[in-house]
């Protein structure tokens, strides 16, 4: 793992104002793996992900120290440009968030400001709708407003928006708790399909998701990772006492 | 019947007075001005310019006129305002400046229109040389609805979710891209609905027009933006206080009234027109 990682974390800390909400974080993702970060609400999880294609730059008084690199550069050195970071490791959110625009023109937008146009886009559209799985349901409706689909659609739809920026990363923030079941079951086979092309970070409140899914896993308490392994011995043999009464469900 | 059922009918009865004494006040001035400046409406009256002293003919220079400086207005306030409110809700950091940024617009507000048309005059006329012109009048107005349209826009802009912000960016687009594809195209609609009560405001004010644009009597009409205008609101004013027959034109000065509210109207119009196209496609 350690040969083949895509980002590595050296002792980030993490601050919201005077608040620290991560402390002394140090990890490896590693390369077309797919790696579930658990742990209770409020446990910085989240605002690790966040930290990965810097989202947290957007909220006024943060500070991160540490390093954290990707592709051996650090993303928070200061001549780093955000946007490039973000164009190559995307993101999909918790709820659902397609822009009040036509399926073809959500996909479209990001790549048009790259440069992308005529028969190249709709050829990026097509191949990033069906690789979001999305292809079948939307082909006819392409020119339709992205907000007449359903919940699960659309969470497709923004899992086919980030894929056709081509990204190296994919960051899930809980992208199916706002979803019913058959949804999530769709987007769970996606991810499995996808970590063939993509690196996959994702943030779960569901454990059994985690468990399914995902070939490591991190749980998170108050800020600290108490635990990073494989996901099947971390589900099945805990080093940790924390760890196991989280995933039996004694705390959280 | 319990106290408190007595109450609650007390107060719905109070509250429905209210909505229907404005509803009230407000058909009855439409009423009065409709009933009494009706009989002056011809094809002539808005189409030809006063004659006699103004006591007679019509008053297409100063429709003309009244339309080249609401438009004007709004060329000056609406990039002007929109930019101003993007920076406050976008770019600026939340703290005591931009407090004191609104505050200062909210004062602006509060200004009576007669200083602003006395800042005109002293800036735009007499020390930018733009003398009494369409122009001089397009940027005092265009200043008075600042506040409203800024007002508007921060509203309008707060209001589009997060999330399309937090979307676009997490695509590696950048933020004044973000800006100006996602945020302002959503928030336009709310923009303009904001902006009409301040274009109505620019057509209607006679203060701030009256140094800066408006001539008491032309018959020609404006070359360029160097010209002075005639407006409806100052020869309203000049027709009912300052006319050669203020009695006899009483006829003329509220066809006049009526001319100008149908403008203002007019105006709103094209305005819900446009919004009404915008809102296609925008609802989430």
């Amino acid at each position: 793992m350690e040969s083949n990682s895509i980002i590595r974390l050296n002792h980030v800390n993490f601050y919201y104002g005077v608040s620290r909400a991560l402390t002394d974080i140090s990890m490896t993702f590693g390369k077309n793996k797919v790696t579930a970060l658990i742990g209770p609400s409020g446990c910085g999880k989240s605002t690790l992900l966040r930290l990965l294609n810097r989202m947290n730059d957007l909220i006024d008084g943060t500070r991160v120290e540490g390093e954290i690199l990707f592709e051996d550069k650090n993303i928070y050195a200061p001549d780093v440009d955000p946007v490039e970071i973000r164009r190559k490791i995307g993101m999909v959110f918790q709820k659902p968030n397609p822009f009040p625009k036509t399926i073809y023109n959500n996909i479209a937008y990001g790549p048009k400001l790259n440069g992308v146009s005529g028969s190249e886009m709709d050829m990026l559209v097509e191949q990033s709708l069906k690789q979001a799985v999305l292809w079948d349901e939307a082909k006819d409706i392409l020119n339709k407003s992205a907000m007449n689909l359903s919940g699960g659609q659309q969470q497709r739809l923004c899992i086919a928006r980030a894929l056709a920026m081509k990204p190296d990363i994919l960051l899930m923030d809980e992208p199916t708790s706002a979803l019913d079941p058959i949804s999530t079951a769709k987007i769970e086979e996606l991810i499995e399909e996808l970590k063939k092309d993509y690196t996959i970070i994702i943030v779960t409140h569901n454990m059994q998701q985690a468990a399914r899914i995902s070939d490591e896993t991190a749980f998170f308490y108050l800020g600290n990772l108490i635990e990073y392994n494989k996901t099947e011995k971390l589900f099945t043999k805990p080093n940790v006492k924390q760890t196991e009464d989280y995933i039996t469900g004694r705390f959280g | 019947m319990k106290w408190r059922y007595l109450k609650q009918h007390i107060f719905f009865a109070m509250v429905r007075a209210s909505a229907l004494i404005i509803a009230l006040a407000l058909g009855g001035l439409v009423f009065y001005i409709v009933y009494n400046g009706i009989g002056a409406i011809s094809w002539e009256f808005i189409t030809k310019p006063p004659t006699h002293s103004m006591t007679q003919g019509g008053i297409m220079p100063a429709i003309l006129g009244t339309v080249y400086l609401t438009l004007g207005a709004i060329a000056v306030g609406l990039p002007l305002g929109i930019a101003s409110a993007i920076y406050l809700t976008e770019y600026a950091r939340q703290g005591r400046v931009v407090r004191l940024i609104k505050v200062g617009i909210n004062c602006l507000a509060g200004v009576p229109s007669v200083v602003f048309g006395l800042f005109g005059l002293g800036f735009f006329v007499i020390f930018l040389k733009f003398g009494s012109s369409i122009l001089s009048g397009s940027l005092t107005l265009g200043f008075l609805i600042l506040p409203t349209i800024i007002g508007a826009s921060e509203e309008a802009l707060k209001a589009v979710p997060q999330t399309f912000r937090e979307a676009s960016l997490s695509l590696g687009v950048s933020k004044w891209q973000t800006i100006y594809r996602i945020v302002l195209p959503n928030a336009l609609p709310g923009i303009l609905t904001g902006s009409i009560l301040g274009i109505g405001r620019a057509a209607g004010e006679t203060a701030p027009i009256m140094f800066t644009a408006a001539a008491y009597f032309t018959a020609k009409l404006p070359g360029s933006v160097f010209d002075e205008v005639m407006a409806l609101p100052y020869h309203i004013y000049v027709l009912a206080t300052a006319g050669t027959n203020i009695e006899a034109t009483r006829p003329i000065q509220f066809g006049t009234v009526l001319v100008l509210v149908a403008v203002v109207l007019g105006i709103d119009l094209i305005a819900i027109v446009i919004r009404g196209f915008m809102r296609r496609n925008k609802r989430w």
